[in-house]
């Protein structure tokens, strides 16, 4: 037990999992806030409806659970878009609180509106809205959920992105991969041609024939490509330069095609497996950008919804007054 | 190794993982005014910037750090308010890397 003490002393806390999670005193009381507010709610639906004959959303209950409802929402959706935005004095931690209790406003206004239904689901403007509102709290469930999951995602990324050191392992990579390229250049080059005495012999002979053509042939070793006249072949029978360069030292390395030399990046030893290692990185960091745009495109979703809610309130809210008012100012 | 996405600008740009020298060099740079841990939604408290800063680059992790790397969603809600312009998100990301590579070990 010293041991692993002395041990976390000196290493910290160590290690990443899946979806870790740390409550704290905060989130608890939360918890402990949305299951008092869900059982008063539920506790009070069954007894109203064991008690009472108008049981519909347009009763004394449902207008109740309407109006609380959508003051837990309002809340859930105003003090956090405030919080953020506020330019007071800030505490560290404030913020995190602040989200805690919008999430605990969003499950307890969902909760409350869908009491406020009584199980009317007839397809009208109030079902409407709420099944915006379940969409809205969905999505946001699911983002914290992704909130938990991408990161350590994007971290496992970012992992094979970074050396041990954590230096850019693609720059790494192709630093490597440079120093093999130009290795394996010097070697090839390293092969020098000697001109031995059949090709100086045929060299010759294209001299004496050619005559004015080219009065200098000594290139031939050097640029030995289609840099005599093309009708030269014709008047010498002997072989000519080209054919004669297929017996250099150099061309004697080309292997056949079923040759293990043959196979691509042979003459390139571990390049291949750099140039894998190369796009592992790449298509690791594209995974990272696409992680990282769920995180944030999952939040703008979730405002989306959250306005097309309130849209659909909103027009749950003018045609319930439509219904209502005449009633109201008849009595 | 900083890239952006497909947006340009500096707010709206998705910026990747930053490496260890650039890391230490935005710590460097930092002036300590708290502003990032203020706008951070992940943070639960109980933590400062000084010490942050002490443990993301190297040496061991205390716990209410390694919570908060753990909780770090990388929103980058800490970006823009930092008055010089550094990438906390970038170095929580390390963080993040150094506690995943610890705990393979176990």
């Amino acid at each position: 037990m010293a041991g692993i003490n002395q041990r976390e002393r000196d290493n910290g806390e160590t290690g990443y999992n899946w979806l870790s999670f740390a409550g704290g005193d905060s989130w608890y009381m939360r918890f402990v806030v949305i299951f008092l507010g869900v059982a008063v709610g539920l506790v009070f639906y069954i007894w109203y409806t064991q008690h009472s004959n108008d049981v519909s959303p347009d009763s004394i209950a449902g207008y109740s659970y309407a109006i609380i409802g959508t003051l837990f929402l309002l809340m859930a959706a105003i003090l956090y878009s405030l919080k953020r935005r506020s330019h007071r004095k800030k505490i560290v931690g404030q913020l995190h609180k602040s989200l805690n209790w919008h999430i605990c406003f969003g499950v307890l206004g969902l909760v409350f509106l869908f009491l406020h239904s009584f199980g009317n689901f007839n397809p009208r403007t109030g079902t409407y809205a709420l099944y915006g509102m379940i969409a809205l709290a969905v999505s946001g469930m699911i983002g914290r959920f992704l909130d938990r999951l991408v990161p350590r995602m994007i971290t496992g990324e970012v992992h094979k992105a970074l050396t041990v050191m954590g230096d850019d392992r693609i720059e790494t990579i192709s630093q490597k991969l440079q120093a093999i390229v130009v290795h394996n250049t010097q070697d090839l080059h390293s092969f020098a041609v000697v001109p031995d005495a059949k090709s100086r012999d045929a060299s010759s002979s294209l001299v004496s024939l050619s005559g004015p053509v080219s009065s200098d042939f000594s290139f031939i070793h050097k640029d030995q490509a289609l840099q005599t006249p093309w009708d030269l072949a014709y008047i010498s029978l002997e072989a000519t330069p080209q054919e004669l360069s297929l017996e250099a030292n150099h061309y004697r390395f080309v292997p056949d095609r079923k040759s293990e030399l043959a196979r691509p990046g042979a003459l390139m030893p571990g390049a291949q497996e750099h140039i894998s290692e190369l796009q592992e990185v790449e298509q690791a960091m594209q995974r990272e950008l696409f992680y990282r745009y769920v995180i944030r495109y999952w939040r703008k979703f979730h405002i989306l919804l959250a306005l097309l809610t309130l849209g659909l309130t909103i027009w749950h809210l003018v045609y319930a007054g439509q219904l209502l008012l005449p009633v109201l100012l008849h009595r | 190794m900083l890239k952006s996405g497909f947006k340009s600008g500096a707010s709206s740009a998705v910026m990747l993982h930053k490496t260890v020298p650039q890391v230490a060099q935005e710590l460097h740079a930092c002036i300590g005014c708290n502003e990032c841990l203020l706008a951070c939604p992940a943070v639960t408290g109980s933590i400062t910037i000084d010490v942050l800063n002490r443990e993301t680059l190297s040496g061991p992790v205390s716990i209410p750090v390694a919570r908060f790397a753990r909780a770090c969603y990388q929103c980058a809600a800490c970006v823009a308010p930092c008055p010089v312009g550094l990438h906390r998100d970038a170095m929580m990301m390390w963080l993040k890397v150094r506690m995943l590579r610890s705990g393979w070990g176990e």
